[in-house]
């Protein structure tokens, strides 16, 4: 006899709930932190994870990835790809690691989480390597941007974005703690694992991995695809958790929890991805749009996901879908306009040849968001850069902290959704975002938002030179700049 | 150091490493200072009345173990993810080997009746105490006031849900062994009424709800982990080995491989907490104040599980004796100088 199948164990070790005795169970299983929607415990037993893994294999597979990875690192770091690559392409590992690198980290008190607080033995088991999968992208996405900090000191934010007040990382957090840091196991796996690592870490991990693939940069396209390996193993601990909910009578929980953190999501992902997708790469590298791949990977098969397991299109489909053709869009021109708030050098990069593709790719773009870049070109080309340089703060979104925006040019839908809450007015980008304050205005109400802070003197004085150093633009390292030197606008 | 003049100059190391004059480690590069959470007194930007918000203030903020750097805590072994896989799987090929060995040698229908039924009351049944552990590390990672040391705690709840799988393989193959000896059904059951197990499962249970991360460290990782090593581990295998359960007596030294590198950092820390400028002896005093609370509770479960390893004997006593003198060295006043 040789070693034994991991089915003809793999029950017993996900066989660990008992009726505890010197405490009561409401103790051992806090509500606030565990089930508040008090589902029977052998409801919880049911939970079977479709992806199952034992620890023997884990570390085997695990330490397989990362050699695979950490030696194309290695081998290509001789190439000296980083040194000669397109600044604005850089700019997209600077978003990106600034954005992800400790956020990936924070997954672990998440995962941690489950594995203390969840009911399901079979859920805290999967958790357990959530919460190390986790402790590898945190690392390991520190790991390779760190080279980089001898290159450029923008890469320095790799670490210390999440540690700074920059408007970007305070909209970051925001839907972070939201979505990962304050729920209970349960609405946090429904949250997390399902509407953020099923619904959307797809179109990061995938979508950007095809653009650096063709930008020969193989070292970050090996590196996310690794990741996403893992995502799609953990994220699936979100499906058996709606299952559950489901077949108990909460599905409209389930289906709000979907909601809230979809969108959420959504808003950060859309400027992490879509831009860096639709203007920063160059137009011959590009492999889809960003809105091909949001219809692809998140429209359909997220849809087909949701539906397959009876719940329905978030309430706001439309505004959605919408937002995948407007948002970035907007927040391309305005990051690009307040270029002296950011960590990273973005590139107008709206020749002429680019916004052909943007046309084709974006029915309208023309008459919409390039009136916007017209006025933009028009000034460079007559010698008044500095007129493209936004000063002062534009109105920032009580819910996703992201500077509220629509479509200009000759539609004009630009608007703040506003909201008098307890004698304080809260402005929103949209009505998914004021929908989301209104479910629970006690968890929202208390926070400032960065334009908020300019008036209530937390920021003071609210100078645009403290308003800088308070982001931390300039101080950790030099502030954004185009990242061509304008020559686009001259194309 | 932030006037123009040093932003401008590039790097050789993340800025907050910058100052340590030396090229940093990888552990310190990918390890340090990761956590948002203790940036500000609020630790998330939902309000104050959210009920995680609340527990983070409550449990992990203020608890009364004070340091002003926690972040400047070290793994004495430097452990990172990358590394960790590389020894567990090492360490996992390992046990497949004594597994794969024995398997062939029909270890397991060579034993006598009496050791099958003292191994379906005293090891199978351990998968349970093993996962109370994994839980609580976990609530540790995530109250940890710093990411070197929630590093810890996960490689600690991740080095519980290997032995809980191995337990669980052991319960597979004893079962098909001596089908009739209870392997597979009887473990809930032994757990939650034996008496040989209700210490462990007390100090255990009262444990999980220890809610400030401080004392549920000290209770479980210099309480109950050094009472599980000693009894379970350490006189376990030696009374499989005079019962011919060589098996046994090597996968409990493989797993105390585990609580070595466990143990190591759990001194260090509390030797970090010593050593913490102006709180030391407050710490110091606070540490040993838990200790004596739950090393009751660990002499029972010692006391109880022993009583049933060899009943009627001093083991107890001398398991017992062993630990609280290690406890005491944990905490003992510095020599005085000259």
């Amino acid at each position: 006899m040789a070693l034994l199948e991991r089915s003809s164990w793999y029950d017993i070790a996900r066989d660990t709930n008992w009726t505890p005795r010197y405490v009561e169970i409401d103790e051992l299983f806090p509500p606030d932190q565990s089930d508040p929607y008090g589902i029977p415990i052998e409801e919880w037993e049911s939970f079977d994870e479709p992806y199952k893994v034992s620890y023997r294999e884990y570390v085997s597979v695990q330490r397989e990835k990362d050699a695979g990875a950490y030696s194309v690192k290695a081998a290509l770091a001789r190439s000296r790809y980083y040194e000669d690559a397109d600044p604005a392409y850089l700019s997209m590992l600077k978003l990106h690691y600034g954005a992800i690198a400790l956020s990936e980290y924070a997954a672990c008190q998440s995962d941690a989480r489950m594995t203390r607080f969840s009911k399901a033995p079979g859920m805290r088991n999967m958790a357990t390597f959530g919460m190390l999968d986790e402790m590898r992208h945190g690392q390991i996405q520190l790991y390779f941007p760190h080279q980089l900090v001898t290159l450029d000191r923008q890469f320095d934010w790799a670490h210390q974005a999440h540690h700074s007040k920059n408007w970007a990382a305070i909209a970051g957090r925001h839907a972070l703690d939201d979505v990962m840091m304050t729920r209970d196991a349960v609405t946090t796996s429904v949250m997390l694992n399902f509407a953020f690592e099923t619904g959307l870490t797809n179109i990061q991990m995938i979508g950007l991995s095809a653009d650096a693939a063709n930008m020969g940069d193989f070292t970050f396209s090996n590196l996310i695809t690794s990741i996403q390996s893992d995502e799609a193993r953990h994220a699936q601990i979100g499906t058996p958790v709606l299952k559950i909910l489901i077949r108990n009578g909460r599905k409209a929980e389930a289906q709000q929890a979907v909601d809230i953190a979809f969108w959420r999501i959504h808003r950060l992902f859309a400027i992490l991805t879509g831009i860096p997708m639709d203007y920063w790469i160059p137009l011959d590298k590009r492999d889809r749009s960003f809105k091909e791949y949001m219809t692809e990977f998140v429209g359909e098969q997220f849809e087909r996901q949701l539906l397959d397991l009876g719940l329905e299109r978030p309430w706001y489909w439309d505004i959605f879908l919408e937002d995948v053709e407007t948002h970035h869009h907007c927040q391309a021109a305005a990051t690009w306009a307040w270029r002296n708030t950011l960590w990273w050098n973005p590139t107008g990069n709206v020749g002429p040849r680019e916004r052909a593709w943007l046309e084709h790719k974006y029915p309208g773009w023309n008459d919409t968001f390039g009136q916007y870049w017209d006025v933009i070109i028009e000034n460079i080309r007559a010698g008044h850069p500095e007129k493209s340089q936004a000063i002062g703060m534009p109105a920032i979104c009580n819910m996703c902290q992201i500077p509220i925006s629509n479509k200009g040019g000759t539609v004009w839908k630009a608007r703040a959704h506003q909201l008098d809450h307890e004698g304080r007015l809260y402005s929103f980008c949209s009505s998914v975002c004021k929908w989301i304050f209104e479910l629970e205005p006690d968890r929202y109400k208390t926070f400032n938002s960065i334009a908020d802070r300019m008036y209530n003197g937390e920021i003071s004085p609210n100078t645009p030179e403290n308003i800088l150093k308070y982001m931390g633009a300039g101080v950790i390292s030099p502030v954004g700049t185009d990242a061509h030197d304008l020559a686009w606008a001259f194309a | 150091m932030s006037d123009a003049n040093d932003v401008a100059k590039p790097l050789k190391t993340w800025s907050h490493l910058a100052k340590n004059r030396r090229r940093p480690t990888e552990y310190e590069i990918v390890s340090t200072k990761l956590l948002w959470s203790t940036d500000d007194d609020a630790p998330w930007a939902m309000g104050p009345d959210v009920p995680l918000s609340k527990w983070y203030v409550k449990y992990r903020n203020e608890s009364p173990l004070r340091h002003a750097d926690w972040d400047g805590f070290r793994d004495p072994d430097q452990l990172v993810y990358r590394t960790y896989n590389m020894i567990q799987d090492g360490q996992e090929s390992h046990v497949d080997g004594l597994l794969d060995d024995h398997s062939k040698n029909e270890h397991d229908s060579g034993l006598s009746d009496e050791w099958v039924a003292q191994l379906a009351r005293l090891y199978t049944p351990s998968r349970y105490l093993l996962h109370t552990v994994q839980m609580s590390t976990a609530y540790l990672a995530a109250l940890a006031p710093s990411s070197t040391i929630e590093n810890c705690f996960i490689f600690e709840s991740g080095d519980h849900l290997r032995w809980v799988s191995r337990v669980a393989y052991r319960t597979a193959e004893l079962a098909a062994a001596h089908p009739s000896a209870g392997f597979g059904s009887g473990e809930r059951a032994r757990w939650e009424d034996d008496e040989a197990w209700q210490g462990f499962r007390e100090l255990m249970e009262r444990a999980l709800v220890a809610w400030d991360w401080a004392e549920q460290f000290v209770a479980v990782n210099l309480v109950a982990r050094p009472a599980i090593d000693a009894a379970m581990l350490r006189a376990l295998s030696a009374v499989a080995q005079e019962n011919g359960d060589t098996l046994l007596a090597l996968l409990c030294r493989a797993q105390l491989v585990d609580s070595d590198r466990t143990q190591k950092w759990s001194h260090a820390l509390v030797e970090y907490a010593l050593q913490s400028d102006g709180h030391g002896k407050a710490n110091r005093d606070l540490i040993r104040g838990w200790l004596d609370k739950w090393s009751a509770l660990g002499d029972k479960a010692i006391d109880a599980y022993c009583q049933a390893l060899v009943p009627g004997s001093d083991l107890g006593a001398e398991v017992k004796r062993t630990v609280a003198s290690a406890r005491a060295s944990l905490v003992e006043e510095p020599a005085a100088v000259g």
